[in-house]
């Protein structure tokens, strides 16, 4: 079921509304069906797979308890299960894609074998979740839990299940086992929420993506036309992708869950590794604590930090999708980390002037690798990056322009947004849900309305799936 | 309590005002002194809105050129037929209905409005489809396409209506009348353009450099600068949805033979091959097989023929260019193929 569509509103409403009326261990059950619904609605096989993982997982943790001395071989079943499933279903064919062509590129000549199997949408994220809680009662960082259920519903709750943000067991389990109540002032910040998010993905994400989706159809784009598309692709990505989180949290707010965190105004970014803060840090933190620092970080010599940058960013590419461009994608900017370390704003800082050039030039540089994400063939992006500003005809450079001239129109409110909360960021508090004045109120009234209306009139008649689903 | 009570009061302002401010739009509308739209043909599907021309020119060209045959499809008839080369094939002319991204709501309408409604009698009428396009109703019905219907719909369609409202839940129906309530088609269509102009007008000040410039943009996006791309537009169809006696009597396969069959008409329906892997044929799950079986069963029955390109050794992957679609040197192939594999109805 996708967020942007009736039956998951109408699933919602009906969900929270016999949700608030059934006791604490009701509730999680119901929970669990509605998961398993939400996520089994088109393709009900893929319960087998997320079951799976959930039966594995529980009894992984409960058997390195249970038998201290091995727990090592329990945490292995978990990363083997979890990463194999991931590995069937989303890398099989990329392998023996690359398999067969080294082969006939040794002059062996093979057919490579094509598993005809849709991916399971969601299974990057769910996988990953599941591993933190079996890594964590590894770590002793936290105890099995007895209760299938409530694992289960940690594993599968619906509102974040398909992309996120990632949730760590430390943080989410709890809230499934204790006791929620519904809280009027989280819920009005969830609905504000879920508004903004409506808004960004069908005004702001799915508009701005059909001319990114024009420009990468093009056999023949010129530089102005390209770069165009590409800054089309950057509001797009996140625009979609924040709107899948705002919607997430939105909603979780509703049934008493707190998700953590997934955005901070990335394009305000003042360098790589500022950037990395503020963009899907759910999934940047998982690297860095699941990976990163047990590779060592950045403790030991500076070639060791390097190699650990390198890998946990190629990991991190290659998790997006088994193509070699997520792969240069992940590179490039452990590159750019690498390259910066040391020049970076330790914390992100109000908004000032002077750090205008630094935003702009770390904008420019995210472009570059959004050019490398979104274009999957090696051949065209050597072309792409070739393009010259230069002798370009006129009708190009100019389509180049109203094109970037009408993405920019569109993300005004994005801007906006962000301009405001890196300027008050101090005064911001994200977990504040203290209820405002009234005119306060009947603004966020107003802006809501005035969102649904323009959903309404403007939402792109393209309906585009939320990007990270294919992740 | 006092201050929880004060926050629920809080929330269900904030849920009112949202879901009341989209009421100010017919106002705004009428400010803009924007067009009031007729009721649509769709209503099961939507609101009113602004609807393309009928293209009532094809009934007076069919009656003008009285073809010995007529195709109609998408782009997979596009790709695929060679109309000079068929019509030298056949010794009479051919008539091209053609539609890119169409579907089988649109071909039934420019099979009952367009040719029925000539009067003429080709001696066959060629419908091309893809898997089970021809039972998939709401295929391409979706605002993205939907708007090419236009082209071929009379100001009522009630049974094509009326087979869409079976098939559409509730909460569509909930989302047409919102649709006509809340007036927003009316306010797209004066919004929607002018934002699309506007960066256009900070850019160019004068109307006719503009509308140059708007139009060499559209040229420079269009199809001949598109690069060709191996997947498919659309995806196999899928085993559980595959359901042909389910929807056969939801789809407008029964009224296109129905309505050949008062007009003396002969159908043709021509399931294209898709894509061929590069040492055979396209794979056909199980489930697949049994609905063109099905399919093939039904449409005999009904006294019209089914041609299935998949599996002919003919069709190689070297013919196809993107995704299903064949390339440009290979329309001359496949209409001399299809002229052969049909020889027994043409002259």
């Amino acid at each position: 079921m996708i967020f942007h569509s009736l039956d998951f509103i109408a699933f919602f409403v009906f969900t929270t509304a016999l949700y608030w009326s059934l006791s604490h261990r009701w509730q999680n059950l119901l929970l669990l069906v509605a998961s398993y619904v939400f996520y089994g609605y088109v393709h009900p096989w893929f319960l087998i797979l997320i079951g799976a993982s959930t039966v594995i997982d529980y009894c992984a943790a409960r058997g390195m308890e249970a038998w201290p001395r091995q727990r090592r071989w329990f945490l292995a079943l978990s990363v083997a299960s979890n990463f194999g499933m991931l590995g069937f279903f989303k890398y099989f064919n990329f392998f023996a894609e690359n398999v067969a062509a080294a082969l006939n590129g040794l002059g062996l000549s093979v057919n490579e074998p094509m598993l005809r199997v849709l991916l399971p949408v969601g299974i990057s994220f769910y996988t990953f979740q599941a591993m933190s809680y079996t890594i964590d009662v590894y770590k002793g960082e936290l105890r099995a839990r007895r209760s299938l259920l409530d694992l289960a519903v940690f594993i599968s709750f619906f509102p974040h299940l398909v992309a996120g943000p990632i949730q760590r067991a430390s943080f989410l389990l709890p809230q499934v086992e204790g006791a929620r109540r519904f809280v009027p002032e989280r819920a009005r910040s969830g609905f504000v929420l879920i508004c903004w998010g409506f808004f960004k993905k069908l005004v702001i994400a799915d508009n701005v993506g059909v001319i990114a989706n024009k420009v990468f159809a093009l056999a023949d784009p010129t530089f102005y036309i390209l770069w165009a598309g590409v800054f089309a692709f950057a509001i797009q990505i996140y625009a979609d992708f924040s709107a899948y989180t705002d919607i997430a949290r939105g909603t979780s707010r509703w049934l008493g869950f707190e998700l953590t965190q997934n955005f901070d105004h990335p394009y305000l970014a003042r360098s790589p590794a500022d950037f990395w803060r503020r963009w899907n840090i759910s999934l940047s933190t998982w690297f860095r604590d699941y990976v990163y620092i047990p590779l060592g970080g950045s403790r030991g010599s500076r070639p060791a930090w390097i190699r650990n940058v390198l890998v946990t960013f190629l990991l991190s590419g290659f998790w997006h999708g088994a193509s070699w461009n997520y792969v240069l994608w992940g590179f490039y900017h452990g590159v750019l980390l690498v390259l910066t370390r040391g020049r970076a704003p330790s914390t992100p800082r109000s908004l000032r002037w002077r750090a205008v050039p630094q935003i702009a030039g770390m904008f420019a540089l995210t472009l570059v690798g959004w050019l490398l994400f979104r274009e999957t063939e090696l051949a065209a992006i050597v072309r792409d990056l070739r393009l010259s500003p230069v002798g370009v005809p006129d009708v190009d450079r100019q389509t180049g322009l109203y094109l970037f001239l009408l993405t920019f129109l569109y993300s005004i409110p994005l801007w906006i947004q962000s301009i405001w909360v890196e300027l008050h960021r101090t005064a911001i508090s994200e977990s504040d849900y203290s209820l405002p004045g009234w005119p306060t109120l009947a603004l966020q009234g107003l802006a809501c309305g005035v969102a649904f209306a323009t959903i309404l009139v403007l939402r792109s008649r393209t309906s585009l799936d939320f990007i990270y689903f294919q992740f | 309590m006092a201050g929880r009570a004060r926050a629920a009061v809080g929330l269900l302002t904030l849920i009112v005002v949202t879901l009341l401010t989209p009421a100010l739009v017919p106002a705004v509308n009428r400010w803009h002194a924007t067009e009031r739209f007729p009721p649509t043909y769709l209503a099961a599907l939507e609101g009113p809105r602004a609807r393309g021309r009928f293209e009532e020119t094809r009934v007076s060209d069919l009656q003008r050129l009285n073809p010995g045959y007529v195709v109609i499809g998408d782009s997979m008839a596009g790709t695929r037929i060679d109309e000079r080369r068929l019509s030298e094939l056949a010794g009479t002319p051919v008539a091209p209905l053609l539609q890119p991204g169409s579907g089988s709501a649109f071909w039934y309408l420019a099979l009952k409005n367009w040719v029925i409604a000539s009067g003429i009698k080709p001696r066959l009428v060629m419908i091309f489809f893809r898997d089970d396009n021809l039972t998939d109703l709401m295929f391409r019905l979706d605002q993205q396409f939907r708007w090419a219907l236009d082209l071929a719909a009379r100001d009522r369609e009630d049974e094509l209506n009326a087979l869409i409202a079976q098939r559409v839940g509730p909460l569509h129906r909930a989302h047409a009348i919102a649709g006509r309530w809340s007036g927003a088609e009316e306010a797209r269509q004066w919004i929607e353009p002018g934002l699309m102009r506007l960066p256009a007008e900070w850019m160019i000040r004068s109307r006719r450099r503009r509308t140059e410039f708007l139009d060499a943009m559209n040229v420079r996006l269009g199809f001949d600068h598109v690069r060709p791309m191996p997947a498919a537009d659309i995806q196999a169809g899928e085993a559980a949805n595959l359901d042909f006696a389910r929807d056969v009597e939801r789809s407008v396969l029964p009224l296109m033979l129905r309505d050949a069959r008062h007009g003396g008409l002969t159908l043709c329906f021509v399931r294209v091959q898709r894509r061929p892997l590069s040492n055979g044929p396209p794979p056909q799950s199980p489930a697949l097989e049994a609905y063109v079986g099905a399919l093939g069963r039904y449409i005999g029955a009904h006294g019209a023929i089914l041609h299935d390109d998949t599996g002919d050794p003919a069709l190689t992957l070297d013919l196809y260019e993107d995704g299903d679609h064949l390339a440009r040197h290979a329309r001359r192939v496949y209409t001399e193929y299809l002229y052969d594999r049909l020889r027994t109805h043409f002259p």
